[in-house]
């Protein structure tokens, strides 16, 4: 073949100067900006200075300062309980009602048909949109899924309670109408995570309708020969079938949740009293809003970074693995 | 056997029937109250006499307008839409059009090319992916502070924020152009190098053409990415708001305008909505990079 060795990097060289120029040199950038008490109020003070007589590097200008506050700072703790709990949340519901979705819409009439065509309408609304339409369909006077919950699960709930509260029993307390979903702290990372889950639930389930589709069909066949029902074939053999799908399906998911911020930003504003700031959205409140303090948000989106970076070695793993 | 057969039938058929409602219901509120007069925008009726005020009202300068002898007031200070609108398409048509092509004869060097550290530099890339956005938004926040360009600072630019979504448009483009080219049988250009094509003919005269569809369905993907992009929006583009941080000024004194925010809602998704009808069969594909398949 004729092919010359050069041409590859010539190819590559513009792309390839382009991505390290926007990652490279950001990622660089931050790490050092996370040594420094650096404030934009203030005129900042860096370690390195270049003049007349040459680098000079000040050593006593680099602290790790902002990393131990970080540790010591219950908002910046706060914040990444919340990211743990609406990704265990988000991830959970995700992929479990994804698998649900995809396990029923993979074979059938035109119902399924029309389910599958369906599943991709979420990945239209942007996850800005997602906050703001979920906040509006939230909303305890007007809200539309408020109406739906207290009509189709409220009401019936306490109905029925009232049928058992009229026994000579113990007395159980009925479940309130007037819950404001996203002025609770629970409900609000809850109501969260399932917006996120509304946008994803479907993705995941078309990813899972691809990978059930390419498997041999005579492997259920046989499965049901054997006098195995719906059930036992799904968790007998469909997800075991499955599980290196799920693992990969899975660790996607979580990155994107442990990144997650838009949504917090449009339908939660980070309340109510930061039960919902996740990582992402308290730095940002370090760095532009509340504070103008870039050291500190540097140092703790390098723990972000640090996380992730394990979370796509996971990742990246489990792909080479599957290949 | 058949009574047992049938209440599955049942319970698979409102199973999927609860699926389509959860599923559509947030997209067909929207939709609703965008075309919702104000007085019906806050209750939950759905019974009502459609309106497009609420359009107009979003693309217009002034802040209160007269509508049938009712006054209407605008979120915050009146701010017409439409320059956002603009922005948006600036901002995501430029930057697809340099990453595409950036992308493809990069794509084309990873897929045809063996060269040292070739799966090295595509793992490295796959994996600037997972860069949190705020670590990349941090820096060139307080570096385009700092640079001017014909008088004006790079933060709160269209340029500026074009610059930075190449950190997550780019590298996605490679992976997803590289498995379109990975799918072309290396056949035809063999072909061509024997006919006397140097490199540069085969890639652009030979595999651009074959795989300009793969190309085309990489844009429509790097396009919703920048189009529906948040935080760099937010932080580098700043006073040059695009769609989606003009989502935003639907808020005002006395909270947001639903019916407001609702319409500027269907400008941002009903674009998206149909490119991605377009995309339908990739987006598997697109989401997990090739890793799900």
């Amino acid at each position: 073949m004729r092919k010359k060795r050069w041409v590859p990097w010539v190819l590559i060289g513009p792309a390839l100067l382009v991505i390290v120029l926007t990652t490279i040199y950001p990622l660089l950038a931050a790490l050092y900006y996370s040594f420094h008490n650096y404030n934009l109020r203030r005129a900042p003070q860096f370690a390195i200075q270049i003049g007349e007589s040459g680098i000079h590097i000040d050593w006593s200008l680099l602290s790790l300062e902002n990393y131990t506050r970080a540790f010591s700072d219950s908002r910046f703790i706060n914040s990444l309980e919340v990211t743990f709990w609406f990704t265990v949340i988000s991830v959970g519901l995700s992929v479990v009602i994804g698998l649900f979705i995809a396990v029923i819409v993979q074979k059938g009439g035109w119902l399924h048909t029309l389910t599958k065509v369906l599943l991709i309408f979420p990945f239209a609304v942007s996850p800005a949109l997602k906050g703001y339409s979920w906040r509006f369909m939230l909303n305890e006077n007007y809200g539309v899924y408020d109406l739906l919950i207290d009509s189709l699960l409220v009401k019936p709930v306490n109905a029925l309670l009232s049928l058992f509260n009229a026994l000579p029993l113990v007395e159980i307390p009925y479940i309130s109408e007037s819950i404001v979903w996203l002025g609770d702290k629970f409900w609000a990372l809850f109501m969260l995570a399932m917006s996120e889950t509304w946008g994803w639930a479907p993705l995941i389930a078309l990813m899972f309708v691809g990978a059930l589709g390419s498997i041999d069909e005579q492997i259920f066949e046989a499965a049901r020969i054997d006098g195995a029902n719906r059930v036992q074939i799904f968790f007998r053999v469909t997800l075991p079938l499955l599980r290196p799908v799920i693992l990969i399906v899975t660790m996607l998911k979580t990155i994107f949740s442990l990144k997650m911020f838009d949504q917090v930003v449009t339908m939660t504003g980070g309340g109510p009293v930061r039960a919902t700031q996740t990582i992402n959205y308290y730095i940002h409140q370090m760095g532009f809003v509340r504070s103008l303090d870039i050291g500190y948000a540097s140092a703790m989106s390098y723990i972000l970074v640090i996380v992730l970076t394990i979370c796509a070695a996971l990742y990246v793993a489990l792909v080479l693995n599957r290949d | 056997m058949t009574k047992s057969l049938s209440l599955a039938k049942l319970l698979e058929t409102t199973a999927l029937l609860l699926i389509i409602f959860f599923i559509v219901l947030p997209i067909v509120w929207l939709a609703l109250t965008s075309i919702k007069p104000q007085e019906k925008a806050y209750t939950t009726d759905v019974v009502f006499m459609p309106t497009a005020d609420n359009f107009r009202i979003i693309f217009s300068d002034t802040s209160v307008i007269i509508n049938a002898g009712t006054e209407r007031e605008r979120g915050e200070v009146g701010r017409n839409m439409l320059p956002s609108v603009l922005n948006s398409v600036v901002v995501s048509g430029a930057t697809i059009l340099i990453a595409i092509p950036l992308a493809t004869i990069a794509a084309y060097a990873f897929s045809r090319y063996l060269f040292l550290g070739n799966r090295a530099l595509l793992i490295w890339i796959l994996t600037t992916q997972f860069i949190p956005a705020i670590v990349v938004a941090i820096p060139f926040f307080t570096l385009f502070r700092s640079i001017e360009v014909f008088e004006r600072p790079l933060l709160g630019t269209q340029l500026g924020l074009i610059i930075v979504n190449m950190s997550i448009v780019l590298p996605y483009a490679i992976w997803m152009i590289k498995g379109f080219v990975d799918a072309l049988p290396g056949e035809i250009e063999e072909a061509a190098y024997v006919d006397g094509c140097n490199d540069f003919q085969v890639l652009f005269f030979i595999s651009l053409p074959l795989i300009r569809p793969g190309i085309l369905v990489a844009s429509v993907f790097a396009f919703i990415m920048s189009w529906n992009e948040f935080l760099f929006a937010l932080i580098i583009g700043r006073e040059m708001r695009t769609m989606q941080v003009a989502l935003m000024t639907t808020s005002g004194a006395r909270g947001i305008m639903w019916e407001q925010m609702a319409a500027a809602g269907l400008v941002v998704m009903l674009p998206i909505f149909f490119l991605a009808m377009f995309i339908r069969k990739n987006v598997v594909y697109g989401l997990t990079m090739g890793a799900v398949k």
